[in-house]
């Protein structure tokens, strides 16, 4: 019955063409966006190289600093604190259920916010914060044909717009972590002294970390700091259209950073882990 | 915002930052105060609800699972070594699936929310906001509160919910995966161990926490949309200033829940 067969079979067909043309389409972008990270090192060396500051804005990488470091402090250190108050309250809340013996918590939980949450979470809210408004700047340029202009009078849009960017991220992430980790841990300790009467000398105990555990901190930051400006970047050059537009290369900038932060941090613990041999 | 000049002198600039603050939380609970109003006698386009709840909910699986499972697999990897190296795998799961199931779960899952959904939402509010589009809705005498807030907030919530519970249990099967194939643990030392140490209201403690993330992420979004000025460039910013109060009311309604339920 060729007449019953037909409209299953063109259905199967449209989706198998949506399915290759969604592969396709990420492909293209993921090829797109290695060339925007390709082309922001090129801009690096270019600007290395060649000493005189041409086709660049004076004072922009101190700018960038500023907007991105100074102006994500307030918000790091609120998003950071409380996350430590919970992170605290659960362990002690469960350990008293289980043992009552409080005297690793403070330990133990400074190895893993070193080796872990200090970056990560500093890396997620920094996707929120820094990406979108990244994404945000560079896509308004991009709809109002200013990008355009820019390519028009000879000048690279990524060397003029994201190597600053890239660099003050590269910077910002680490120092952002490190003080994010500082907050997270002395939330916890205040949490943990308030609320179950946990001696403070015995909480602030840097027993447990180990020089790896900080080389995991920087690599975590760098990898971020790195990952987060150049996908936002992508996410802003490709905006299309008007306000629309923007909206969405903010949104795709919010979530691919905060997936890029996922991604990375799993891979680069695992490859610790087996690194390391399994003592981490 | 990231553009924004230094302000001319520190305390200047600590009080416009303080009033500027001020001003969006009032905003943000004078339009939650409407949302509330539109619910008591139930004005709600229903198409509008069942367009979003799938738009939100549906289209939102496929990074909500992959983030679950990264995260699942990340608690296990932090966890794992420190249970093994006492040989008490037996407590591997308890670890890992106290971590996924009251904190981790429920805040990954909301952060990638408020980015897929939370931006977006804000993004169509703020792009129909600066076209007027409000304005003609309210010139045909119809509420836009009630007709484009409303059913957004509750797609939200509801959502956000469905979501944490699915991402639970993905995050969970994550965490027995990484402890399978790189600490060695068996999967039935894992299973036993979640369902020994687990309570069911460890559980409900992640589910009725992202009630109140999903209310939080929908009203600052969209607050932020339909405060909106000034064309694509406000657009922008308009979705930084959303994720960003998102991120900010998401950690501290978990501090305020843990603290005061337990």
């Amino acid at each position: 019955m060729p007449d019953a067969e037909l409209p299953r079979a063109r259905w199967l067909h449209q989706r198998i063409e949506g399915a290759g043309a969604a592969a396709l389409a990420a492909l293209e972008a993921a090829v797109e966006l290695w060339r925007v990270y390709v082309a922001t090192w090129a801009g690096i060396v270019r600007r290395v190289a060649r000493r005189r500051a041409h086709g660049r804005p004076r004072g922009e990488l101190a700018r960038q600093l500023y907007s991105i470091g100074n102006r994500s402090l307030v918000f790091i250190a609120v998003t950071l604190g409380f996350i430590g108050m919970v992170m605290t309250y659960e362990a002690c809340l469960q350990l008293a259920r289980v043992t009552g013996d409080f005297s690793q918590v403070g330990s133990q939980f400074l190895r893993l916010i070193i080796s872990d949450f200090g970056p990560t979470l500093t890396g997620l809210m920094l996707a929120t914060r820094v990406g979108a408004g990244i994404a945000a700047e560079i896509g308004s340029m991009k709809v109002t044909e200013q990008i355009d202009a820019l390519r028009m009078s000879g000048v690279l849009p990524i060397d003029y717009l994201i190597v600053p960017r890239f660099i003050a991220s590269l910077v910002m992430t680490l120092v952002l972590a490190v003080f994010g980790a500082v907050v997270m841990y002395t939330a916890g300790g205040l949490t943990a002294k308030y609320s179950f009467g946990v001696n403070l000398g015995l909480y602030f105990d840097a027993s447990q970390v180990r020089a790896r555990h900080v080389v995991l901190l920087v690599i975590k930051a760098i990898a971020f700091g790195a990952a987060i400006p150049v996908v936002a970047g992508f996410c802003g050059l490709r905006a299309r259209g008007s306000s629309e537009g923007v909206g969405w290369a903010t949104t795709a900038a919010v979530i691919g950073g905060s997936f890029a932060v996922i991604v990375l941090d799993f891979v680069i613990s695992a490859a610790a882990l087996f690194v390391t041999g399994g003592d981490l | 915002m990231t553009l924004d000049e230094p302000p001319p002198g520190v305390i200047a600039g600590i009080g416009a930052g303080a009033l500027r603050v001020a001003q969006e939380i009032g905003g943000i609970l004078l339009l939650t105060a409407e949302v509330v109003r539109a619910l008591v006698a139930p004005r709600i386009d229903t198409r509008e609800l069942w367009k979003n709840l799938y738009k939100m909910g549906n289209r939102s699986v496929p990074i909500v699972v992959l983030t679950a499972l990264f995260a699942g697999g990340l608690m296990t990897l932090q966890t794992g070594p420190f249970v093994k190296k006492f040989g008490a795998t037996a407590l591997a799961g308890w670890a890992a699936g106290y971590a996924v199931l009251r904190e981790m779960g429920p805040i990954l899952i909301a952060l990638m929310f408020s980015g897929r959904v939370g931006a977006n939402n804000t993004a169509e509010l703020s792009t129909m906001t600066v076209t007027e589009q409000l304005d003609g809705l309210r010139a045909l005498a119809i509420d836009p509160v009630g007709f484009l807030v409303v059913p957004r907030v509750l797609a939200m919530m509801v959502t956000l919910v469905a979501l944490t519970v699915i991402g639970d249990l993905v995050a969970l099967l994550g965490a027995a995966v990484v402890a399978h194939a790189m600490l060695d643990i068996e999967w039935s030392t894992m299973f036993h161990s979640f369902a020994d140490n687990l309570r069911p209201f460890d559980f409900l403690h992640g589910v009725y926490k992202s009630i109140a993330f999903g209310g939080a992420i929908a009203v600052s979004s969209c607050y932020f949309g339909v405060t909106v000025r000034g064309g694509a460039v406000g657009v922008g910013r308009a979705v930084n200033a959303a994720v960003v109060a998102a991120a900010v009311s998401i950690m501290l309604l978990d501090f305020l829940l843990t603290y005061l339920t337990g």
